[in-house]
């Protein structure tokens, strides 16, 4: 500043003040004249009256005359120019009605790719929530089990009885623990109503843990009583009406063994993302043997959760836990360390390790969930699609800028600064941005259904209404205008007014930008394509390859928990023994393929044969088990009623069980599954043939035959006849041999493809994903050419005159597409053979990635791009050249 | 009858414009009309009026020269128009013509 210090200024906020509000046309001479008048003052009345009064006077201008801006000769711009508005609104709409093929292209895949993401977006972020509604979710932890066996690390959440109440007995920290054992379907019963429900046994700290609101009864003491149960409010519904249940008697089990339950709460309905589904809890006491079974630690039979203290870590917490495992689980140590396991990097052979519950519905090992990779692939999709349609507006932006340069030039000429034509042609985009938004939401809203079906999805608007949901599809348009709309924008009002009107622009650019978007379109779509091929194959692979047992005309029946299943197959046998059409009966405790009861299960026992560790299924059958499954035998007999001790002690072994006990000649060996217990001789030898899904490895399986365990599937061979109509015989005489339950049974063929439901969910995904991404590129490829062949309509012209053939000519306008085609695909192959191989890796039985694949895909890319191209490229080449030379 | 849109106090800042002929601006005119008249003018006051002398078309102004006083800043100097001398002789002469036709001489006041 060059002012002295010692000459009196005016108060310098009122001065800023003054040159805020004041119209600037006016400040120089009110400033002045106010400065003027304060030394004036100054020299009159002193500096502090002074300035006190050049306060008062500058507030003595806040008037209307000294604020209004000056709007007489020049107007300045309004903040909201309003007629500019509607004249760039008037010009957009000319224009897109002018182009519009080239609008309906931009605007139909924009939609389509809005659409599809929503619904990608929407399963991401749905599996993504998974129980994200558990307050303090960072403190809950399910506790797994590690094992380092010797062939490969294992991780393995079900849980022996006695862990959780010794954890909470000796670890301070742990501030509730829960056991949570999933039953297969019971039946409840009120005043004769039945239905059956999901009952799920647990522990009364499960309330203090998870954050599942309850509508009527207190969540600490709920289930403090052993014979309390806590329903859902959809249940509640079912079984009570419009009762209020708190305090009724509900009946729990089948035929002959109910037991009485009094209703202490009500909760609101287990939210569709919950790890933990379940529609009643009760304690985990009343579990059957829960006597003989509370203190057994090698039983691992449910899952566990425990809540730990605040600022518990994690890491610190599983090293303590080391004692622990050592001091409980030293069987299990031991028979490991026998085996030869080694401890890994952190000391352990067998250990219990937490896992968050934000991680567990991703954590396959422990839950039934889907990988995390898959969410992310699905978010990728998305993406991939979304860039896919911006590239085309881009591009097409891009390409049609050229026939607009003139308007721009004339623009610029007139005055236009580049702000405003950047805030008209990205409007522009914007405009056409929105058209395929809302389109985009009205088809997802239409198509909401069938993608519910077609997904197995359960969502509704309610759903796509969330605050975080909304959220995110105004992100993705924000973003979508922003880079499909800003580029062009930005690159259009740069234009050189001089060069756009000599007509410079068309010939300088080469257009480096577009042919590597082009590029990275074919790409993905080529990524994708081989992707779903690959996908598509290996489950047809799943499907196709043997069993080891004949899956056709045999029908599955589960029983359910109401009835007795060895009481109803016996019914059944008596009544359908002499029937023609009925070929074999018989029962077993686990189901081939996923029936309409959904459930699975799995024994497994391991024991000591001649110093060989040995573990195989151990699977409940019923006489004609082999018969009716059509496995061959490989030596040996079947089950036979003829042989009394057939249901003590004498099973039927797969041959890789065989080869894991080491015998040759196994029939008629002896076994001991522990050294106290009977001797188990083998007398029979069946080929493998798989339990479970081709997803799983082969496994041995030992059969038994039991007369006190529970049959839970009835299986039924049929005569080859027409399958409806046995179908439909089944159904009447279920009425018969079981009254009151209802008959879900389903053809063991359709179980089996039920296992690979995912696998083939994924490759739809992937295929729906990939011909979509296909179509959008070669709508921007159409247009791209279209535009391209345009510019070109003087150089094909020329071509002609000189004698160029009509071929030669197609060939020279295909030719720079075909080439950017060709490059797409020499990226995208190696990345779908790298992360198909990845995939297939999960798989135990996979099938070969074919060379041929990629060839096809490779053919067929460039025949969609050629065909794209050839179309524009035929009408240019048969076009009279005069008319193209004529024209200027 | 022909009316002129001129206020009291308008009037007075027109005068003193003619008054301070080639040196009217804002200071000047609210200093002289002070001294002139002892009414406790504001400059704000005055700045207004001008305003609305000049939309009226009873005045004009230029930008004067750079002074030091004002830290550097111009003065807006304010000149009288044809306008304005018609209106004020206007004024002038509708008051003498009712003061002609008054029956009786006006007062003045003498005392308390």
């Amino acid at each position: 500043m060059n002012q002295h210090p010692n000459i009196p200024q005016p108060p310098r906020w009122a001065d800023q003040l003054l040159e805020w509000f004041c119209a600037p046309h006016l400040l120089e001479e009110l400033q002045g004249d106010l400065h003027e008048e304060f030394y004036y003052q100054v020299e009159r009345i002193g500096e502090r009256q002074a300035r006190q009064r050049y306060i008062w006077d500058v507030l003595g201008f806040i008037r209307p005359f000294a604020i209004k801006r000056k709007s007489s000769l020049y107007p300045s711009t309004p903040i909201f120019p309003f007629d500019m508005l509607k004249s760039y609104v008037t010009i957009a709409l000319r224009t897109l009605w002018r182009n519009k093929g080239y609008a309906a292209i931009n605007s139909i895949g924009l939609s389509v790719a809005f659409c599809i993401c929503t619904f990608l977006f929407l399963t991401a972020y749905f599996q993504l929530s998974f129980n994200s509604f558990h307050q303090n979710q960072e403190r809950i932890f399910q506790t797994y089990f590690f094992k380092n066996a010797p062939e490969k690390i294992e991780r393995m959440g079900n849980m022996p009885l006695p862990l959780t109440p010794a954890l909470k007995a000796e670890y301070e920290d742990v501030e509730g623990a829960a056991r949570v054992m999933e039953m297969r379907k019971s039946t409840l019963e009120y005043k004769g109503k039945f239905v059956e429900k999901d009952v799920t046994l647990t522990d009364p700290d499960f309330f203090q843990i998870f954050s599942f609101p309850l509508i009527k009864g207190n969540s600490k003491t709920v289930l403090m009583d052993l014979r309390s149960i806590v329903i859902t409010k959809t249940m509640a519904q079912i079984l009570f009406g419009k009762e209020d249940p708190m305090g009724k008697v509900l009946q729990i089990g089948g035929e002959g063994n109910q037991k009485g339950y009094i209703v202490s709460g009500v909760l609101a309905d287990v939210p569709e993302n919950s790890s933990i589904r379940f529609d009643a809890l009760i304690r985990v006491e009343n579990l059957p043997n829960y006597q003989a079974t509370q203190n057994q630690w090698d039983a691992f039979s449910h899952k566990a959760f425990v809540k730990l203290a605040p600022h518990v870590d994690q890491k610190t917490f599983e090293s303590r836990l080391k004692p622990f495992a050592q001091k409980y689980l030293t069987a299990e140590i031991e028979s490991l360390k026998n085996r030869g396991a080694k401890p890994d990097k952190n000391g352990d052979i067998f250990a219990i390790r937490l896992q968050n519950l934000s991680k567990v519905h991703f954590d396959t090992d422990i839950s039934s969930g889907p990988p995390i990779a898959m969410v992310y692939a699905i978010i990728g999709i998305g993406l991939f699609i979304l860039f896919i349609a911006c590239i085309n507006f881009v591009n097409l932006s891009i390409a049609r800028s050229f026939t607009r340069a003139r308007e721009v030039g004339v623009r610029k000429t007139l005055g236009a600064l580049k702000g405003q034509l950047f805030v008209q042609i990205w409007g522009e985009s914007t405009l056409l941005c929105f058209l395929g938004f809302v389109v985009g939401l009205l088809l997802t809203y239409v198509l909401l259904p069938e993608f519910n079906a077609a997904f197995g999805a359960k969502f509704t608007i309610k759903y796509m209404l969330q605050p975080q949901v909304i959220a995110l599809l105004f992100g993705l348009f924000v973003l979508v205008t922003l880079v499909a709309g800003g580029y062009p924008a930005l690159q259009m009002a740069a234009f050189h007014p001089v060069e756009v009107l000599k007509g410079k622009i068309s010939l300088k650019r080469p257009g480096v930008l577009r042919n590597s978007l082009i590029v990275a379109q074919f790409a993905m779509s080529a990524l994708l394509a081989c992707c779903s091929v690959i996908a598509f194959q290996q489950v047809n692979y799943m499907r196709q390859k043997p069993l080891g047992f004949e899956k056709e005309q045999v029908i599955s029946i589960p029983v359910g928990s109401k009835a007795n299943g060895r009481q109803v197959l016996q019914r059944m046998r008596n009544k359908l023994a002499s029937d023609p059409a009925i070929v074999s009966i018989t029962g077993t405790g686990v189901n081939l393929g996923r029936g309409k009861d959904g459930t699975n299960s799995r024994s497994v026992i391991g024991f000591n044969y001649k110093g060989k560790e040995v573990a195989s299924d151990w699977l409940l059958v019923d006489y004609d088990y082999i018969k009716t499954l059509q496995i061959p035998l490989l030596g040996g007999r079947e089950f036979d009623p003829a042989y009394p001790s057939d249901s003590l002690d004498r099973v039927v072994i797969t041959q890789s069980m065989a080869d894991m006990i080491g015998e040759k000649e196994p029939v008629g060996k002896f076994f001991q599954t522990d050294t106290a217990g009977a001797k188990i001789q083998i007398i029979g030898v069946v080929p493998d043939f798989h339990l479970y899904s081709l997803a799983n490895e082969i496994k041995p399986i030992t059969m038994h035959l039991s007369h006190s365990e529970p049959i839970h599937y009835i299986f039924v061979r049929v005569a080859p006849a027409s399958l409806s109509a046995s179908m439909d015989k089944m159904k009447e005489v279920w009425k018969e041999v079981a009254p009151g339950t209802e008959f879900i049974g389903s053809f063991l063929d359709e179980n089996i493809e039920a296992w690979y439901r995912d696998v083939e969910r994924l490759f739809q995904i992937f295929g729906l994903a990939s011909f979509v991404a296909i179509l959008l590129s070669c709508s921007g490829l159409f247009a791209v050419a279209l535009l391209v062949i345009e510019q070109r309509t003087k150089e094909i012209g020329i071509r002609k005159v000189l004698g160029a053939s009509i071929p030669a000519i197609i060939f020279v306008l295909s030719k720079d597409f075909i080439k950017l085609v060709l490059i797409a695909l020499g990226i995208a192959i190696p990345l779908a053979w790298f992360f198909m191989q990845q995939w297939l890796n999960e798989y135990p039985y996979q099938i070969e990635i074919s060379i041929w694949i990629f060839i096809g895909v490779g053919i067929a890319a460039t025949l969609i791009a050629l065909l794209t191209v050839g179309y524009q490229s035929i009408k240019a080449a048969l076009a009279n050249p005069v008319k193209a030379l004529r024209s200027e | 009858m022909k009316r002129t849109y001129l206020g009291e106090f308008e009037e007075i800042v027109l005068l003193t414009v003619v008054l301070l002929e080639g040196n009217a601006y804002g200071v000047a005119i609210t200093h002289e009309i002070i001294e002139q008249t002892g009414r406790s003018v504001r400059l704000n006051q005055v700045h207004a009026a001008l305003q609305r002398l000049e939309e009226k078309g009873m005045v004009n102004s230029r930008m004067g020269e750079a002074t030091a006083e004002r830290g550097g800043r111009r003065k807006r100097l304010f000149t009288i128009t044809a306008y304005g001398e018609q209106t004020l002789l206007d004024i002038q002469a509708i008051r003498s013509q009712l003061l002609h036709l008054l029956p009786r001489p006006l007062k003045p006041l003498t005392s308390i």
